[in-house]
């Protein structure tokens, strides 16, 4: 199980970005995207704005559930007041359903996180919502605390070293 | 132009770029694209440029008899008043003009299939003609639009009157997928002989020596592959290219094709529907190959006309040309009386004919044709017209066949205009004074006896009790059981399908009428309820069958529907029908129409029901239904799927501009890696479109531009390697206009490149909270610091 959070500013820019893995049923909290799948990842989030803006209008709250799939890639999205968008990419394992010819490279690293295979995992089942509803709201208090910074603008990068390791915590913690 | 050098050197062995190519990039300021489009395009061959005709525009001269006029698109739809709101509006259709449109491809390809079997005499005179063929040759393009309008009762006997109206002449047991036992026409096996050098391994089936049956996607991809190819060599369209389509409206061409709505097909996408559609195989669970009448054919040449009738009817009966046991035999027998203008005597075969219209009834007809060979230099030749329905074997046999020739000329028959005229008479009486009439006669007799029946309080109780009783053996209940015979049920699971005569059988077939003549409200509700009864008795590939064309005959029925029924409805039909394809039958071909023809329908009807056409679509890429061609084509069509899928309102809530842009991307990579430049082209030109129109800023995510970038670049590279273009610096920048995709291109690099932190060991800062550019630690310092501390 493999993640990837982008906080995305009013623009449709990354204002940061973070890769992790599972820590929960013994994974080691490491991403295993493919180098050729870190470009997909930003369009599979782009492409997700779409129904990020179609959605927030239809709901009261912040935590936007489970919003969007593309293959074995799922999308849950996260907004905030200032109108910026907490998108995490959840991907079972890095490319096991369909392509069986990378299945061998991967078999190591899906031997290790076995418990989060593409066909258990559910992105609507009550726990992962209630995980991943508490992850946002920790890493929306880290940001809303790092973004207080006086110097700060809208739609800056963050590079907080600080940030990036509460967010680490957070994964830790949750995911 | 050395056309025949080009066309016969680079065909045979096409040198496809591969990625490296990306090293060679083209020199600076030399805008690579434009100096291409001064080139001159080289046409290959004539003959070949006739096989390509379908999705190349640069023969339209070539073609005398114009079947796709392009005729003016219709305007797009104003962003003030977005029309149907939630997908539930019926399909707004104002594709009359064009036949390429894919609802239009999908009513047409559902056509009757009339079988044709002629007596040996009467192919001799059209070898003698110069039609390899024979009579079904001959017939056959004509057969694909009836001339002028066709009117068709439906159900409750109302008639509408249809324009493309058309019919499909195939031998009687070509699409059977089994080998002639008989081989009455020659050509067929000369025809696939010549194709089977090109074959790939996995269609073994039609190698075995029959070419006419479709169903093999394998073919298909790459029929559209040859296409493709061509289209590369003929290098980038001066008509549908994106790059000057603007100035192409300003110019004189705007008044005669105006420009393309974003959302319609690429030509080598209908051409892939088109052969996905064209030749379905014969198979018991749907009959819509299945003879609906046969043209039985003499010549006036034959000394014993009447006995020759005979004989070729019993043998429909009962003989060779007795078609298997599955297919009902009660289909109409036409017959027809081949005179021979030149050598023959008219007086005498029109006496024949008198004599042969007391015999067989009225369903006669004489037609008049020359058994001269035509040849250009006659007054009144004509080209025979290429038919439109053509399996993709037959297609590639085709290619092959004119790669093969040396010669520049178009290898296409010729015959007289006034053949053409007769053929054309003959076809338009018999559609409508025989085909029709007795189809509408046989769907009045079926609704009557057996789904009216079924229909009615008494049938429910029937199929109930039939389901539920507690007598009888107790396998009565489980139609799978292996004993036939003993179930209640009709369906012989031992060989898989019902007999002709068997009540489902019937409905199966009065639903196919209803279809084929357009009456998609009869046919949807016998669908419906064949659904139920082929699910209780487990006959799997008729259930998805009746589940597939259910769900088809819904979304052609012109009526509204509510978001919430058809999802209801619709989705757990294609549901049902993938599922069983694809797992209890393992026909991964049908998965595929069906999920491609109801990707098309939902997507008319706009808004929500084009995500859930954009959804179903990817589950063809997801079950990996087809091969690479095919992805790429789904992949630019998904796009399409969101692209008319329009927002409301000023902030256009709800469109799907980034998935749109998305799925072009990922289709213009499928192109690349297949070598086809242009049409990868064409796709980025089509994602750098949409990523431009978000009105946010263009692309702020580094991975996203970098890889647009690459694959442009690899684009480039590859023409490059080209030899066509060796001498492209000779014509750089003689071109007024710089297009487009340079611009945007630029605009694009004038950006500061972000870097994420992802991966660097940042040291601790003690703050923590401030924004980096402050911070003097730097691992990744490639743009200097000064560019940074612009925003400070």
């Amino acid at each position: 199980m493999s993640f990837y959070l982008a906080i995305i500013g009013t623009k449709d820019n990354p204002l940061f970005e973070h890769e992790f893995g599972t820590s929960k049923q013994g994974g080691d909290g490491v991403a295993r995207f493919r180098e050729e799948q870190r470009h997909m990842n930003q369009f599979i989030v782009h492409s997700s704005l779409d129904i990020v803006e179609e959605v927030q209008w239809g709901t009261g709250s912040m935590y936007l559930k489970h919003i969007d799939r593309y293959t074995n890639h799922y999308i849950s999205a996260f907004l905030t007041a200032g109108n910026i968008k907490f998108l995490l990419l959840s991907c079972p394992d890095t490319h096991s359903t369909s392509s069986s010819s990378a299945r061998g490279a991967s078999s190591a690293s899906s031997a290790r996180s076995s418990a989060y295979t593409s066909t258990a995992f559910n992105p609507t089942s009550p726990a992962i919502e209630e995980a991943t509803k508490n992850f946002f709201l920790e890493v929306y208090d880290a940001w809303v605390k790092t973004i207080m910074n006086p110097f700060y603008q809208v739609n800056m990068p963050v590079r907080s070293p600080v940030f990036k390791g509460r967010v680490a915590g957070a994964a830790k913690k949750y995911l | 132009m050395n056309s025949s050098q080009s066309s016969e050197g680079t065909f045979k062995a096409p040198l496809y770029p591969e990625s490296e190519a990306s090293i060679i990039l083209p020199k600076r300021g030399a805008s690579p694209s434009s100096s291409i489009s001064s080139l001159p395009y080289r046409r290959s061959n004539q003959s070949l440029s006739t096989v390509f005709a379908s999705t190349s525009n640069l023969t339209h001269s070539a073609r005398s008899s114009g079947t796709s006029t392009p005729v003016g698109a219709p305007a797009p739809a104003s962003t003030s008043s977005p029309g149907p709101l939630n997908g539930t509006a019926a399909p707004v259709v104002n594709t009359q003009g064009r036949l390429d449109d894919p609802r239009n491809v999908l009513l047409r390809s559902f056509a009757p299939h009339v079988g044709v079997l002629a007596s040996t005499d009467t192919e001799e005179i059209l070898h003698q003609k110069g039609f390899p063929g024979g009579f079904l040759e001959i017939i056959r393009p004509f057969g694909e639009s009836v001339p002028g309008k066709v009117n068709i009762r439906n159900g409750v006997g109302a008639s509408t009157s249809w324009d493309d109206f058309g019919i499909h002449f195939t031998g009687l047991k070509d699409t059977l997928g089994s080998p002639r036992p008989t081989s009455g026409r020659s050509s067929l096996d000369r025809r696939t002989d010549s194709g089977n050098g090109r074959l790939s391994g996995s269609t073994a089936r039609s190698s075995l020596g029959l070419a006419p049956v479709g169903g093999d996607v394998a073919q298909i991809e790459e029929v559209v592959d040859r296409h493709l190819a061509f289209a590369e060599l003929a290098g980038p369209s001066p008509d549908t290219d994106y790059m000057n389509h603007k100035e192409k409206e300003k110019g004189k061409e705007a008044e005669v094709v105006g420009p393309k709505p974003p959302d319609a097909a690429s030509p080598f996408y209908s051409l892939y529907l088109k052969r996905l559609l064209s030749a379905l195989p014969m198979t018991p669970h749907e009959t819509f190959s299945h003879p609906v009448a046969c043209v039985i054919a003499i010549s006036s040449r034959n000394p014993h006309p009447i006995e020759e009738l005979r004989r070729l009817y019993n043998s429909t009966n009962n003989g060779d040309d007795r078609l298997p046991q599955w297919v009902n035999n009660e289909f109409l027998r036409y017959y027809v009386l081949v005179h021979n203008e030149d050598d023959d005597d008219i007086s005498k075969s029109t006496a024949l004919y008198e004599q042969m219209k007391r015999h067989f009834g009225l369903h006669c007809h004489l037609l008049r044709v020359h058994s001269r060979h035509c040849v250009p230099t006659d007054d009144d030749s004509k080209r025979l017209p290429v038919s439109e329905w053509i399996s993709a074997a037959e297609e590639l046999a085709e290619i092959q066949k004119r790669e093969e020739a040396d010669d520049d000329s178009d290898s296409t028959p010729l015959l007289f205009e006034s053949d053409c005229a007769g053929i054309r008479t003959f076809v338009r009486e018999l559609v409508v004074q025989s085909i029709i009439p007795s189809m509408e006669r046989m769907m009045a007799q079926w609704n009557e006896t057996v789904a009216t029946r079924r229909r009615g309080l008494g049938g429910r109780l029937m199929s109930l009790s039939k389901r539920w009783t507690p007598f009888g053996s107790s396998t009565s209940r489980n139609a799978s059981s292996p004993v036939p015979g003993s179930s209640n049920s009709n369906y012989d699971s031992l060989q898989g399908f019902y007999r002709p005569d068997a009540p489902e059988a019937v409905m199966r077939k009065l639903a196919d009428y209803a279809f084929m003549l357009r009456d998609y409200k009869l046919a949807g509700s016998t669908y419906e309820l064949l659904r139920t009864d082929f699910e209780a008795d487990k006959a799997w590939k008729y259930y998805a069958g009746a589940n597939e064309m259910a769900a088809v005959s819904k979304l052609l029925n012109m009526q509204a529907m509510t978001t919430k029924l058809r999802q209801e409805s619709i989705d757990r039909m294609l549901e049902g029908a993938t599922h069983s394809y694809i797992h209890r039958c393992n026909s991964p071909f049908y998965a595929l129409r069906s999920l491609a023809m109801n990707m098309e329908l939902l997507k008319l009807r706009g808004f929500s029901a084009a995500d859930d056409a954009a959804e179903w679509a990817g589950k063809i890429l997801h079950y990996e239904l087809v091969g690479a061609v095919g992805s790429a084509l789904f992949r630019e069509r998904i796009s399409a799927c969101y692209t008319s899928r329009q927002g409301v309102g000023g902030m256009a809530i709800g469109a799907r501009v980034r998935k749109a842009a998305f799925y072009s991307v990922l289709a213009a990579d499928g192109f690349l890696k297949l070598g086809k430049t242009v049409q990868a082209e064409k796709c980025i030109g089509e994602a750098t479109k949409l990523y431009g129109s978000t009105s946010k800023e263009v692309l702020a995510f580094d991975g996203m531009r970098s890889f647009l970038d690459e694959l442009r670049e690899s684009i480039i590279g590859s023409r490059l390697m080209y030899p066509r273009y060796e001498d492209e610096d000779t014509h750089a920048s003689d071109e007024e206009g710089e297009p487009v995709v340079e611009e945007v291109k630029e605009e694009l690099d004038k950006r500061v490149h972000r870097h994420s932190l992802i991966g660097v060991s940042v040291p601790l800062d003690p703050l923590g909270v401030g924004p980096a550019p402050m911070s003097p630690v730097r691992t990744r310092d490639d743009n200097p610091l000064h560019e940074d501390d612009k925003f400070s």
